[in-house]
């Protein structure tokens, strides 16, 4: 799978989760998800985390975003959209 | 309904009833189950093995397409002093009972999120608050289960989810088989109610977690018998 592709998967579910909590914002490669200026709470993490591995799923894709690998990063891939994308292109190359 | 461990003892009894009222019954074992309905769906699963826990939920999901009850019945327990207890027995039953209850409430409570509802209940077991002697290894591993279930209560609230434990009192089933009758009614001395409890009384205690309008009640643990913490 592209970058592109798993860019538009992240970037589309961040904003459906987004417009279900009634929130409208442009997302793009650098708005944050964690941290200070991020977009989410961190349920609303939890919530996108879910529903990215489920939508990779239904693309034949198993992945765990919450391995003891990525929680033990010193940066953590969640911090913007754009080192969630590498995060999980290293992850599906590494499959 | 998602129901582990039944093949035997208090699972296959609940596994019968929750057929008998008409809902679909997915269960899971170590061995095969000879339970035959249109609506009972078995899994050959150890509940402490991630990767078959993981794969039973999701193929749930995808056929039913929803979870709306979890109940975590399968358990183990060994009666010993502990100075006669290897650790792999200890092991053995931390992975049934808590491991085992923390996969299933993860991936139960995950689809469960999705649709905004769910009820999750665990086993607890009177052994715990009456602090056992014998029982060391199981009262602690249902005190850990004791304890999951009110983290998860907090943090599956916010998905509309419940979680609660049900603390039955000694049943007659394989678990207690071994035990000596001065053993067994020392124990039932110890409720309130001085008797063994039936299938039925921990159906009626489930029944409660589980009805629309318990949607408030979470993170209890509710003994019977009349033991208290």
């Amino acid at each position: 799978m592209k970058n592109e592709q798993i860019l538009q998967t992240v970037v589309s579910i961040v904003s459906e989760y987004q417009a279900s909590q009634g929130v409208e914002c442009d997302i793009n490669q650098e708005t944050a998800l964690f941290g200070d200026d991020a977009i989410l709470d961190s349920m609303g993490l939890v919530n996108v985390v879910i529903d990215l591995e489920s939508e990779f799923l239904d693309k034949g894709i198993e992945i765990s975003l919450t391995s003891e690998k990525a929680m033990s990063r010193r940066n953590s891939p969640f911090r913007t959209i754009d080192t969630l994308v590498t995060f999980i292109s290293e992850l599906i190359n590494e499959h | 309904m998602v129901i582990t461990g039944t093949r035997k003892g208090i699972g296959r009894y609940l596994a019968e009833y929750y057929l008998q009222k008409g809902m679909t019954v997915c269960g899971c074992s170590r061995g095969d189950s000879d339970l035959v309905d249109t609506r009972y769906h078995h899994y050959n699963v150890d509940v402490a093995e991630e990767k078959s826990v993981i794969a039973m939920i999701k193929d749930i999901a995808k056929r039913e397409n929803r979870i709306d009850y979890m109940i975590n019945n399968a358990g183990i327990a060994a009666m010993n002093h502990s100075f006669l207890t290897p650790l792999s027995v200890v092991e053995g039953i931390f992975k049934t009972n808590v491991f085992g209850t923390f996969l299933f409430c993860r991936e139960a409570g995950r689809v469960m999120s999705k649709n905004k509802s769910g009820r999750i209940v665990n086993f607890a077991t009177i052994a715990t608050p009456i602090k056992l002697e014998g029982e060391c290894v199981y009262a602690a591993s249902k005190a850990a289960v004791e304890n999951l279930t009110k983290v998860l209560a907090r943090e599956f609230a916010p998905f509309s989810v419940t979680v609660n434990a049900v603390g039955p009192t000694p049943i007659y089933t394989d678990l207690i088989k071994n035990v000596p009758q001065e053993k067994m009614d020392a124990l039932l001395r110890l409720q309130a109610i001085h008797r063994f409890g039936t299938f039925e009384d921990v159906s009626n205690a489930i029944d409660f977690f589980l009805a629309d309008s318990s949607d408030f009640i979470t993170g209890q643990v509710v003994y019977l018998g009349g033991v208290s913490s």
